[in-house]
């Protein structure tokens, strides 16, 4: 025999490694034989790998080193206790369930909470300059109230770039409406014009094509959706797309680039950018005029310290801008607003390009304080549980307290066994989240809130949770139960469990949240069905509206359409409600006001039916009505407080210096979604050359036959333009759909609360019952009815009851006229149905429970109970 | 009674260790299984049955002479216990007995 053939290292250490010593020597020598034999047989290469894979085989537990920590007390102490908490939980499942599940349902819920939090304040904090960006806005003091304004003069983004030494870059911003066409595809669509510099300062990475490209005018960037809107599976790059500005004015440009998807949580996007310089080649519009705006300005600045030193100089553009306007329009003092924290500032910033993000703050305020009480739900569930259960964990308790535990030792058990059992609750409860609860809210509102685990501060959540959800289910049974002394434990004098004054308080807690959240689905999904049948001020059913290319259009669709027998009334306006206005301001001798400003025809009121109040609308064909206006009983009360409304009629006011006589008032109506207060609003003729809306009434039922006839109209008359027409009702887009989430998610939360409150009423009832399991059986043998029985366990509970709701019912009707307030602008009135409702749920919740344990106890053999052990 | 539980291929290492009589170990049981009963038989699962057996008292075992074939390592040389011999004979009347309830009729299929 030559050479001995060697072991292959690798294998070997890892052998060592996992191998318990002491069997070390015979296996491996096993392991060697096979090894040389077949070295000498197979050859080397072989021989090496079957013994790789005879060292993968015999990694198995028997071969397994044993921990070295089995000699450690500590360890075999809480190895103990792992043992002993399993099987107490396996013991109880139905107690353990209860808590398990409870738990679960509260964390998922603060999972989610979690979720939706970190994806709101994650908004535009992916942009890599977001605390050098600003947005410029400016301070005006319209109607005796300072109000910061989003949109900028025309000339300011230009002379900031000149003027100042910190500011890098500076770009302006102006949307405006287009036709698109590419091929087939013709939309209404929006696009943005912006100066080259809008890809540097916003972190929006293209997934195909150059940013540098913006800089050529003929260039166009879209988004990923525009991009497979138009262009589908097709590569865009390079394609010529047409933009219609308006009627015979169109230009074609070039598909330089396409955005990669933009992040779920941002303020600020686009659909499609051009050059801002296609805006100036434009006719009518004028760059150096002070008196127009953009719609917005952003600057960057080298350090975001150096902007207060850009505002302490923005004063003499104040006076430039002052003294091109009117002095109704004059602007106190210009701010920038950083771009990090837009999401926030936006809501409090008129006319900005920045959606604001203050309802998802009322959201996640909303849905803490829930995850808090649900939390809090389960908590009280377990503290009950673990109080009236630890009967049976005495003994356990007495011998270890013998054999020297002392009571910190106790309590330290009773806490890990809290965190063990939470940890299970908390793996279901991130199960519950990702599988239920994020996936249906994300469902509901089409969007994905980008939830990874990879995200870093989860990991401290997670964990703070699960420390502070088991000390606080934990801390006072533990400290209830370790407190009883040895001697009374064995002697069996301890009794306890059954008249605990707290676990009646925490019941009682419970309860009262339980009708709190019932209350809340109820009230929430009555009101959407009143918000649904509430009126907006105006016929909205019967009414359809269609924008207009130019006001030709409107003579010809008139024409066409006037003589349409469903048709009861047609008009034209250049606003329209819900879809256009603008703002004006009343000039009296001694104050002025803000209000919205509707341009509408004479018919428009009969047209769209808004309720006259006093005086007339508008005469067809009157020459004076030039200088009439229509105010809304909003405006009207504002103009006179305390008077009647005739009284208003006849006063005058300037608008830019020309003079208004107010002729008539109509009721208020909602211009826009029931989520937005009544405007001060007016209405004043329109010139009919100046039309961009017709509105049509049909009679009842026709609307649809209306809406064709329309559209049926349209194509042949204005081919290069797409449909504009849509049912009045539609206006609102998805506010309805709004309304409706929100009661879905308050009865999903309702659900969860009565099962909460319902399963730790249900725990607290059996072991009540089983606690008094001999008494019962000896009023079984000595012939109790059944109904006495149940009356028996009813009476312990009912004195309960009636306190909880006493205090719950009051509180949940004080607490949902508070709710309703903050979260909606209008709400039905809140009345005691949901009160009541929740009254019933609950009292129905008792005697369910306690029917089913009367059924138990009726199958129940009476000689069981009484069998002494 | 408690029955004793052997399983199949527990059963086959037993036999074999009694087989092999005083040259039981590991190695020499793979082998002898593998040629008696004409199948593949790993080594880690013929370890896993022997410990198995030992902890159930069925085997004894103690440790052999180092042999330079097995890189100087001592083996472990396993025989039968009294209480494995008694399994190993429940086990087999066990299966006798079942197998002489059969009726022949079980056994004479038509050929038609």
């Amino acid at each position: 025999m030559g050479k001995k053939p060697t072991i292959p290292r690798l294998p070997h250490a890892f052998f060592k490694w996992y191998c318990q010593p002491g069997m070390y020597e015979e296996m491996h020598g096993d392991l060697e034989e096979f090894f040389y034999e077949r070295a000498a047989e197979k050859g080397l290469f072989k021989a090496r790998l079957l013994y790789l894979w005879d060292v993968l085989r015999c990694f198995q537990p028997y071969a397994w080193r044993r921990p070295a920590s089995s000699t450690n007390a500590g360890a075999v102490m809480f190895r103990n206790y792992f043992k002993i908490s399993l099987r107490s939980l396996m013991k109880n499942p139905l107690n353990s369930f209860i808590n398990v599940f409870g738990l679960a349902v509260a964390i998922g819920i603060a999972v989610f909470v979690y979720a939706f939090a970190s994806w709101t304040f994650s908004t535009d904090q992916f942009h890599e300059h977001k605390n050098e960006v600003f947005l410029v806005t400016f301070l005006a003091d319209r109607d005796g109230t300072p109000q910061e304004y989003g949109t900028t003069p025309r000339p300011l983004g230009a002379m900031l770039r000149e003027d100042f030494t910190h500011i890098d870059k500076v770009c302006r911003v102006e949307d405006r409406p287009v036709v698109v066409k590419y091929g087939d595809e013709v939309y209404h669509e929006r696009v943005r014009y912006a100066d080259p510099e809008f890809l540097d300062m916003f972190t929006f990475p293209l997934q195909s094509g150059n940013k540098a490209s913006l800089a050529d005018p003929n260039s166009i960037v879209l988004s990923k959706n525009m991009a497979e809107k138009y262009f589908g599976t097709e590569d865009p790059l390079g394609k010529e797309v047409l933009v219609k500005f308006d009627q015979g004015n169109g230009k074609l440009f070039k598909v330089a680039g396409v955005a990669a998807k933009f992040p779920a949580s941002r303020t600020i996007s686009f659909d499609f950018l051009l050059n801002f310089d296609n805006l100036q080649t434009q006719p009518n519009y004028n760059i150096h005029d002070w008196g127009a705006t953009l719609a917005a300005t952003f600057i960057q600045v080298d350090d975001p310290f150096n902007v207060s030193s850009v505002e302490a100089a923005m004063d003499k553009y104040i006076a430039i801008q002052n003294s091109a306007v009117q002095p109704d329009w004059a602007i106190s003092s210009f701010a920038f607003r950083p771009l990090a924290t837009l999401h926030e500032t936006s809501e409090y910033i008129k006319d900005g390009i920045s959606q604001s993000s203050r309802d998802n703050y009322m959201s996640i305020m909303f849905m803490s304080i829930v995850a808090v009480l649900m939390l809090a739900l389960a908590c009280l569930n377990y503290i009950n549980i673990a109080i009236v259960s630890a009967t049976k964990r005495l003994k356990e308790i007495g011998i270890r307290k013998t054999i020297g535990a002392t009571r910190g030792t106790v309590v330290v058990q009773f806490l890990a066994e809290n965190v063990l059992i939470t940890f299970f609750a908390m793996l279901l409860g991130i199960a519950l989240a990702l599988g239920f609860f994020i996936r249906a809210f994300e469902g509901m509102w089409g969007f994905d809130m980008g939830f990874r685990f990879a995200d870093t501060s989860l990991w401290i959540f997670l964990p703070a949770i699960l420390l502070l959800t088991s000390l606080a289910s934990g801390i006072y049974p533990a400290l209830y139960i370790s407190r009883f002394q040895v001697v009374n434990i064995i002697k069996g004098t301890v009794r306890f469990g059954k008249n605990n004054t707290l676990t009646r308080v925490f019941l009682a807690l419970q309860l009262v949240f339980a009708c709190v959240f019932i209350t809340s689905a109820v009230t929430f999904t009555q009101n959407s069905a009143w918000l649904g049948a509430r009126s907006w001020g105006y016929s909205q059913h019967e009414v359809l509206y269609t924008g207009l290319p130019d006001a030709q259009a409107f003579a010809q669709l008139r024409d066409a359409l006037s003589s349409h027998p469903d048709v009861v009334s047609l008009s034209g306006s250049v606003h329209h409600l819900g879809r256009s206005e603008q703002t004006a301001v009343l000039h009296f001798p001694d104050r002025q006001y803000e209000a919205m400003e509707l341009k509408v025809n004479a018919r428009y009121f009969e047209t769209m039916g808004l309720q006259l109040v006093e005086g007339r609308t508008f005469r067809e064909n009157a020459a004076n009505d030039w200088h009439g206006v229509v105010l809304n009983a909003t405006l009207a009360a504002s103009i006179a407080p305390g008077v009647p409304a005739s009284e208003v009629l006849g006063q005058a006011f300037d608008i830019d210096s020309t003079r208004y006589e107010v002729v008539g008032v109509v009721a208020d109506f909602h211009a826009y979604d029931l989520s937005n207060k009544i405007r001060p609003a007016f209405f004043s003729l329109a010139d009919k050359n100046d039309y961009r809306y017709l509105t049509m009434k049909a009679k009842p039922g026709t609307e649809k036959a209306v809406y064709e006839a329309l559209q049926g109209q349209w194509a042949p008359l204005f081919p290069e333009t797409p449909f504009m027409g849509g049912y009045q009702e539609d206006v609102w887009g998805f506010y309805y759909e709004v309304i409706d989430i929100h009661a879905i998610v308050w009865q999903v939360v309702a659900t969860m609360a009565i099962l909460l409150a319902g399963l730790g009423l249900y725990g607290l009832i059996s072991l009540n019952v089983v606690g008094r399991i001999r008494e019962f059986s000896i009023r079984k043998v000595l012939g109790a009815r059944l109904t006495s029985i149940a009356t028996n366990i009813t009476r312990r509970y009912a004195v309960l009851f009636a306190v909880a709701l006493l205090l719950g019912a009051p509180l949940s009707y004080k607490l949902m006229n508070i709710l309703f307030d903050a979260a909606y602008t209008f709400h039905m009135p809140i009345g005691f149905s949901g009160v009541a409702v929740a009254v019933f749920v609950l009292i129905g919740v008792l005697l369910f429970t306690v029917g089913i344990q009367v059924i138990r106890l009726r199958k129940f053999n009476p000689v069981n109970g009484l069998r002494v052990e | 009674m408690q029955r004793i539980y052997l399983g199949e291929f527990e059963e086959l290492v037993l036999l074999t260790v009694g087989v092999l009589y005083d040259d039981a170990y590991a190695v020499a049981i793979t082998k002898e299984v593998e040629r008696q009963s004409d199948r593949s038989v790993n080594v880690s699962a013929v370890h896993k049955s022997l410990y198995r057996l030992e902890k159930k008292g069925m085997l004894d075992s103690r440790l052999g002479d180092p042999e330079s074939k097995r890189g100087g390592k001592r083996k472990r040389l396993f025989n039968i216990t009294p209480y494995g011999k008694k399994a190993l004979d429940e086990s087999m009347d066990l299966r006798m007995s079942l197998r002489k309830q059969i009726p022949e009729l079980a056994f004479k299929w038509q050929t038609n």
